[in-house]
């Protein structure tokens, strides 16, 4: 069987002849330290994206088969983005810089983390209007159609792997715009509609790219949703507030996916989800990754049994078991054997892999993942 | 006082404008500043906060609350300050060295706010060295310690152990909180409490200070 074969039936409980050993991909720098170990050289990172070139050598040197999140889509942000410029430069270094998404950050120096948000330029129906509101619509631009048009010549029929299109996101790229702080003070604004016109317009922008690349013809095996607006408590958004603004957003996405017979659709979020996923699963979504043990814990099994085979799932390994030892991800492989067992699930580490993790314990998981029993 | 429990509704659902024009109306009316402040804003903070830990409110209901508080906190400030009114305690709060996150400390220091305390909040990204300093300079009895990382928390562990090192320890309590932060880690590292949630982090610090 192919990968493609054996990742799509696991996810259509159907037979398959083994796991796929599948990945999330590496934050850079893991991949600098495993070149300082000499595990790797410069030219093996060179570059490195998710399901690109360096990618698929990584993962033969890795005995990965292949990274979930090798999908394919539009230049679905702002369009044009905002000039990225540094505003002010404040004592010790510190550069307050407005981002491509009009977003105001402040960078430390030497500090590898996210930046700290300052401020933003989408406070109000004004700004919408006269600095967001053309940037967020649909232009032809935005579509590679020649790409697109030869995509299965070109990209689909020469890979084993499943691929993936992009769906884009509903509400994480516009936290990412206005922050979180900015939409909480957006949802509640004395312009009521102001918040769900924001929502409407920039889904309407990502639906029409998806469905300006599947009129090409262009073939995929699954769609992906982006969108990480939960934390380590919940939802970073009321559910409610979500479900009467953001669900008709999925369905709309996730049915013209049905049309052209994409019947995966996953979602990435990290943090805690479940107060999310009736609104995902009512309204298309089927498949979360990369189930982060830290916030899900064991509770895959328990949401099968809750939402049954309609939740399937692409995730749930322990990643940091990788910075451990063998004993470690054995544990963990007996775990996730059990996860196996439900059906409907590929295991695969829970997020990027992070630095400190060893390259032998990627590789020896990445071997024995494959013998799991289905 | 229905003017009281107005203000608290409307501290809750994060009307701000409404808030600060019911104060003025409060204190026009001769309702004495600390109780607006107990019984409308603090009040309304503290529905809010134990919703939020109930999974009935979320995290922008807690912020546009807190910016409506804000608002009547400084609309109510010149009437406080001339009635004597003081804080019940001041705290220090920040994220830690590396760690560039700021909403879970943000969210700690509205609603330590909210329970009449003074924070001094010197952002995010911030060394033993600051920490110390605002200490001794504030004389502060709480330390609130935000890690997001699994790489930063152990920066919670460098402040508490320059505290020490300063002789300020025993002179603060050491609240420690964040994604990877666990009971046993607060233990691990010597500090006084660990809350889960932002609204237990709250009582925490209101219980330090009765």
């Amino acid at each position: 069987m192919t990968n493609r074969e054996r990742a799509m039936n696991i996810l259509h409980f159907k037979p398959a002849d083994r796991m796929p050993a599948v990945h999330f991909g590496y934050w850079p720098e893991l991949l600098q330290e495993w070149v300082e170990q000499g595990k790797l050289s410069a030219e093996d990172i060179e570059g490195w994206g998710d399901g690109n070139a360096t990618d698929r050598r990584l993962d033969e040197i890795l005995g990965w088969d292949f990274n979930w999140g090798t999908t394919y889509g539009a230049a679905n942000g702002l369009m044009p983005s905002f000039e990225t410029k540094v505003l002010e430069i404040l004592p010790g270094g510190v550069q307050r810089v407005q981002d491509g998404n009009g977003l105001i950050q402040r960078i430390h120096p030497g500090v590898i983390s996210i930046p700290e948000e300052d401020d933003y330029l989408l406070k109000d129906r004004e700004a919408f209007e006269e600095l967001y509101r053309d940037k967020m619509t649909f232009k032809p631009e935005r579509v590679n159609l020649e790409f697109f048009k030869n995509f299965n010549e070109n990209v689909y029929n020469k890979s084993d792997n499943p691929v993936g299109i992009h769906l884009g996101s509903v509400l994480g790229d516009i936290r990412n715009i206005a922050s979180l702080v900015g939409i909480s003070y957006l949802m509640y604004d004395e312009d009521e509609d102001l918040f769900a016109d924001i929502v409407d317009t920039y889904a309407e922008m990502q639906y029409r790219c998806v469905e300006a690349i599947l009129e090409t013809g262009a073939k995929f095996d699954f769609a992906h949703f982006w969108e990480d607006i939960c934390y380590n408590s919940g939802s970073l958004i009321n559910p409610e507030i979500f479900n009467e603004i953001c669900a008709k957003h999925y369905k709309k996405r996730t049915d013209l996916c049905h049309k052209y017979g994409i019947d995966v659709i996953s979602l990435d979020c990290d943090g805690v989800t479940r107060q999310l996923l009736p609104t995902w699963f009512e309204n298309g979504v089927n498949t979360m990754f990369p189930i982060e043990i830290g916030t899900w814990g064991d509770q895959f099994g328990p949401a099968r049994e809750k939402y049954g085979k309609g939740m399937l799932g692409v995730g749930g390994m322990d990643k940091t078991a990788l910075r451990k030892d063998k004993a470690a991800v054995d544990r963990e492989l007996e775990r996730i054997q059990r996860l196996a067992a439900l059906g409907g699930f590929i295991p695969c580490p829970d997020h990027r892999l992070m630095p400190g993790t060893k390259f032998e314990l990627v590789q020896y998981y990445a071997e024995e993942v494959k013998k799991i029993k289905l | 006082m229905a003017i009281l429990e107005e203000i608290s509704e409307k501290v809750q659902k994060g009307r701000a404008k409404d808030v600060v024009a019911l104060i003025n109306q409060a204190l026009e009316e001769g309702i004495a500043p600390k109780s607006v402040l107990n019984d409308g804003l603090m009040a309304g903070m503290n529905v809010i906060g134990e919703k939020f830990k109930n999974n009935e409110v979320f995290v922008p209901e807690v912020l546009v609350a807190a910016r409506a508080m804000n608002k009547g906190v400084q609309t109510l400030k010149p009437a406080l300050t001339a009635q004597g009114v003081e804080p019940i305690g001041k705290a220090v709060i920040c994220t830690v060295k590396g760690d560039m996150h700021d909403i879970g400390k943000n969210l700690v220091k509205m609603m330590i706010e909210g329970q009449g305390i003074e924070c001094i909040d010197l952002g995010v990204d911030v060394g033993p060295e600051q920490v110390v300093e605002a200490v001794r300079e504030s004389g502060a009895q709480l330390v609130c310690l935000s890690a997001l990382l699994t790489t930063t928390m152990y920066a919670q562990k460098d402040i508490i152990d320059a505290l020490k090192e300063a002789g300020l320890r025993d002179q603060v309590k050491v609240m420690v909180g964040g994604a990877p932060v666990t009971q046993a880690f607060a233990d691990e590292i010597g500090a006084d409490c660990y809350t889960l949630d932002a609204a237990s982090a709250a009582e925490a610090a209101r219980a330090f200070f009765d």
